[in-house]
């Protein structure tokens, strides 16, 4: 008989692994199992019938109305207008949660670059928030799911942010801003080439409403229109409040991007109102006339 | 060949960090790699935004005729100008000054502005004249509160001492009631319904009897009194 041969171990796969075409998207498949046929319903046996969904009307097309209305007659929330919790709830503005978690996230997977400042626009870009003004949405907040596994330094604009998230960016040596968009200038910021090709100026961006200039000129919120001397002081606080150490940017070599800030009336960074972006020419315009520059930097 | 791949994944992972490769090659065993790259790069793969490509169409631009009677009138409009100064640049042969509003236009958006967006100063006084305001309203109500607070414990005793006063009024008229009815049933041998007209003349007479004593109790007292005082003027003189 023949002498027998001690094998390699995994020989047989390092065989494999010379002789096999390298992975690619063409012979990449889910593994088997990983996937599950959807249920197509209308077929077979009850073919004719209602597909488990009743008979007519709304419930069987899957158009059911609004929450709390009732069939044309006057619902509730408008008959016993005694209860002020749906006081102009169909206006009231709409705030996008982004938690820290998905921002993580974001900047992990480099869909979003943490070394430019973050805002609307890098966000929309990256497809991790979804806004839309013409649904009442004023923008996105930033809530504190997450907060204890954040680990980014960033420059980061929202609208709104809770107080320890606040704080997991500034524990970071992060800059947060919380700042105010009109709806016009909300939809320039979340599509800025649409907007472009429409051959528009940028607008102006307007100033929040009475109601909310207290949010925005409070330091707590790191609000846009606070006095930041006040800002440094609240951001000493915090850390006070939730024991950590501020880190010192000064000498970040991120330190110009941490302390980028856009005016006010700034839309986007480095454009001003007023500026007029070609795409075609790839070329920016600025109006040179006295009373449309003194209309654009008031 | 697994050296290979890591090789290859490594370059796929870090491509802003490709540069320091050569570092890590030194460092042969594979399991050091992964923390190292952990640690290295707080962005491996950086997947920058891939814009949609804009379609332009600059070879061979649409520029509607304005003088012709064919083109559609939305084709004239200055907001359709703007639109095409945005696709072609200066080849859509539209003025860039029309980008922007006339002065006409510039003075109404102004007007508009300034009747509907009052000024951040404007609103930061409002905003404190309706806090101090709002304050003012809370002070007085807490001071209209203090004020009454500190009447209370005179309130309460009043209250109390009024309390009492009816319960002992009560009282003494139902010991009185009592008596009249035990004084019926000794007059006329039975118990007597205190409604009855017999029960109420007895009541009347009975008052009147006890009128008659007060008075004779009065006079009487006031002989008394006449008495002394003779008494002490004769004394006086002596």
């Amino acid at each position: 008989s023949k002498m027998s041969v001690p094998r390699k171990p995994g020989g047989k796969a390092l065989d494999l692994l010379r002789n096999l075409p390298r992975i690619s998207l063409a012979n990449l498949r889910p593994n088997p199992g990983a996937k599950k046929l959807e249920k197509r319903r209308g077929r077979g046996a009850h073919g004719g019938s209602k597909s488990g969904r009743g008979h007519k009307g709304e419930r069987q097309r899957g158009n059911r109305p609004r929450l709390g209305f009732e069939g044309g007659q006057t619902p509730f929330y408008l008959l016993i207008p005694k209860y002020g919790y749906n006081e102009g709830h169909s206006r009231r503005p709409q705030y996008q949660p982004l938690s820290l978690n998905r921002l993580q996230y974001l900047i992990d997977l480099g869909r979003v670059d943490p070394r430019e400042p973050i805002d609307l626009t890098q966000l929309v870009n990256a497809r991790g928030v979804t806004v839309q003004p013409l649904k009442k949405d004023y923008g996105i907040q930033l809530v504190e799911e997450g907060a204890d596994i954040f680990s980014a330094k960033v420059n980061i604009e929202v609208q709104m942010a809770s107080e320890l998230a606040i704080a997991a960016i500034e524990k970071n040596g992060g800059i947060i801003t919380t700042s105010f968009y009109d709806p016009r200038s909300l939809t320039v910021l979340c599509r800025p080439v649409p907007f472009f090709m429409t051959g528009q100026p940028i607008p102006k961006r307007m100033l929040p409403g009475e109601d909310l200039v207290p949010y925005y000129t409070d330091a707590t919120n790191r609000g846009y229109l606070a006095d930041p001397a006040q800002i440094q002081q609240a951001r000493l606080e915090l850390a006070r409040k939730y024991g950590y150490v501020l880190p010192d940017i000064t000498k970040d070599e991120l330190y110009q991007m941490l302390t980028m800030r856009k005016d006010p009336r700034q839309i986007f960074f480095g454009l001003a109102p007023g500026w007029v972006v070609n795409m075609a020419e790839k070329k920016i315009l600025k109006p040179t006339d006295e009373r449309l520059l003194s209309y654009y930097s008031s | 060949v697994s050296h290979d791949l890591v090789k290859m994944a490594a370059s796929v992972l870090c491509r802003r960090t490709a540069s320091l490769w050569g570092v890590f090659r030194s460092i042969s065993s594979q399991n050091t790699l992964t923390p190292e790259f952990t640690r290295c790069g707080s962005f491996l793969q950086v997947a920058a935004y891939n814009p949609k490509p804009l379609k332009l169409n600059l070879k061979d631009p649409y520029i509607p005729d304005r003088d012709s009677e064919k083109t559609p009138e939305w084709q004239k409009s200055e907001k359709y100008d703007r639109k095409l100064f945005a696709r072609y640049g200066s080849a859509s042969g539209v003025d860039a000054a029309k980008l922007w509003p006339s002065p006409e236009k510039l003075k109404e958006i102004i007007a508009e502005e300034q009747e509907w967006n009052p000024s951040l100063q404007e609103m930061l006084n409002n905003i404190a004249s309706r806090e101090k305001e709002r304050a003012r309203i809370l002070q007085a109500r807490e001071k209209l509160i203090a004020a009454n607070m500190a009447k209370m414990p005179q309130m309460v005793a009043d209250w109390r001492r009024d309390v009492r006063t009816l319960k002992q009024k009560q009282r003494e008229d139902k010991a009185r009631r009592d008596r009249l009815l035990a004084e019926a049933r000794e007059r006329f041998g039975y118990a007597l319904d205190p409604r009855s007209p017999k029960f109420q003349e007895m009541v009347k007479e009975i008052e009147k009897e006890e009128k008659k004593k007060k008075k004779l109790l009065k006079r009487r007292r006031k002989e008394e009194d006449a008495r002394a005082t003779e008494v002490s003027g004769t004394s006086e003189p002596a």
